[in-house]
């Protein structure tokens, strides 16, 4: 399947959403003191983890105190 | 009342202030748009994926609708499960550990308000999320395989609430009784999965458990019937539910 095969209507949302949930982790950890391990370690897993990268993030990563 | 609104929409502040009100429901509708994605590029995924012969012909046959719709529901059960557990294993043991109850108690307002605005607060987004995440499953599979019946979802979608709204209060519960949220998520996963595979392996014995509200919601969604019992585990995940909240509303630490 190239890359002009693929469905671009059907994609862009998933890849849409996708962006928003690393657009939003990268502002919280911007904004927090603290994260549960180092703060780049949450960047980089944050940018380069698939799909689960940044839900990692909010549910392990994040302190909620 | 009024106070009870107070505290209902501090949570609500609260939850846009940590974006869980974005997180949640993106991440729900995110996992439902996948499922039917995946079911219909499976053979494509499968040929990049492996190393076949040359000319390898690979024929999978199309789910049926409910059937996606169902395998989004299992999705949910599992990915969505962790993460709604993870987001408000915090919700009363967080708020302990930092004095902020403490100071909100210091207030005159009843310990029972504000855990009670804590749990419906957590209930909404969740089933608001889950009901988004269907939805958008819903839209995809409609477009990819076949058109399927909305009032059949929302009705597959209610049962399975169910399950969440127990799974959510238990959660609440071991929140306002344990100190450590990681406890927490543990207990509570914990006693999820061993609830979801008694309920399929001792089908017999636990006819009863909330666990078979996920049964009766994705046989709903395949055949648009019920299978096997229905009655019983509403009316005890009911009981269950009104029990474990009001056990977190009793407040036996400041005595």
């Amino acid at each position: 399947m190239g890359l002009a095969e693929v469905n671009w209507a059907l994609v862009s949302p998933l890849i849409g959403i996708q962006v928003i949930l690393i657009i939003i982790a990268l502002i919280d950890l911007s904004k927090s003191e603290r994260t549960n391990g180092p703060k780049w370690m949450w960047v980089l897993i944050s940018l380069f983890v698939s799909i689960i990268g940044p839900i990692l993030y909010f549910t392990i990563g994040k302190r909620h105190d | 009342m009024k106070k009870w609104v107070v505290l209902f929409r501090k949570e609500w502040l609260e939850m846009s202030r940590n974006y869980k009100i974005i997180w949640v429901p993106l991440v729900f509708i995110l996992f439902g748009l996948l499922q039917p994605v995946t079911n219909y590029y499976m053979p494509d995924i499968l040929k990049n994926a492996s190393d076949l012969p040359e000319g390898t012909i690979i024929e999978i046959p199309l789910p049926s609708s409910g059937e996606v719709l169902a395998q989004t529901l299992g999705q949910f059960n599992q990915m969505g499960v962790l993460v709604l557990v993870l987001a408000f294993m915090g919700i009363v043991s967080a708020e302990r550990k930092s004095g902020m109850i403490k100071a909100i108690l210091v207030k005159p307002v009843a310990y029972s308000s504000y855990i009670t605005a804590k749990w419906l607060s957590a209930i909404l987004l969740s089933a608001a999320s889950i009901a988004l995440g269907m939805v958008a499953s819903w839209y995809y599979t409609g477009l990819l395989i076949d058109p399927y019946p909305f009032i059949n979802l929302v009705k597959g979608t209610g049962l399975y609430l169910g399950w969440i709204v127990f799974l959510l209060t238990f959660t609440v519960f071991l929140s306002s009784r344990l100190n450590s949220s990681g406890l927490v998520a543990v207990c509570a996963l914990l006693v999820s999965i061993l609830l979801s595979l008694s309920t399929s392996l001792l089908g017999k014995w636990m006819e009863w458990s909330p666990a078979q509200l996920t049964t009766a919601a994705s046989s709903f969604l395949v055949d648009g019937r019920v299978e096997g019992p229905l009655f019983l585990p509403l009316v005890i995940t009911g009981v269950l539910v009104v029990i474990f909240l009001f056990l977190s509303t009793t407040n036996w630490q400041r005595k």
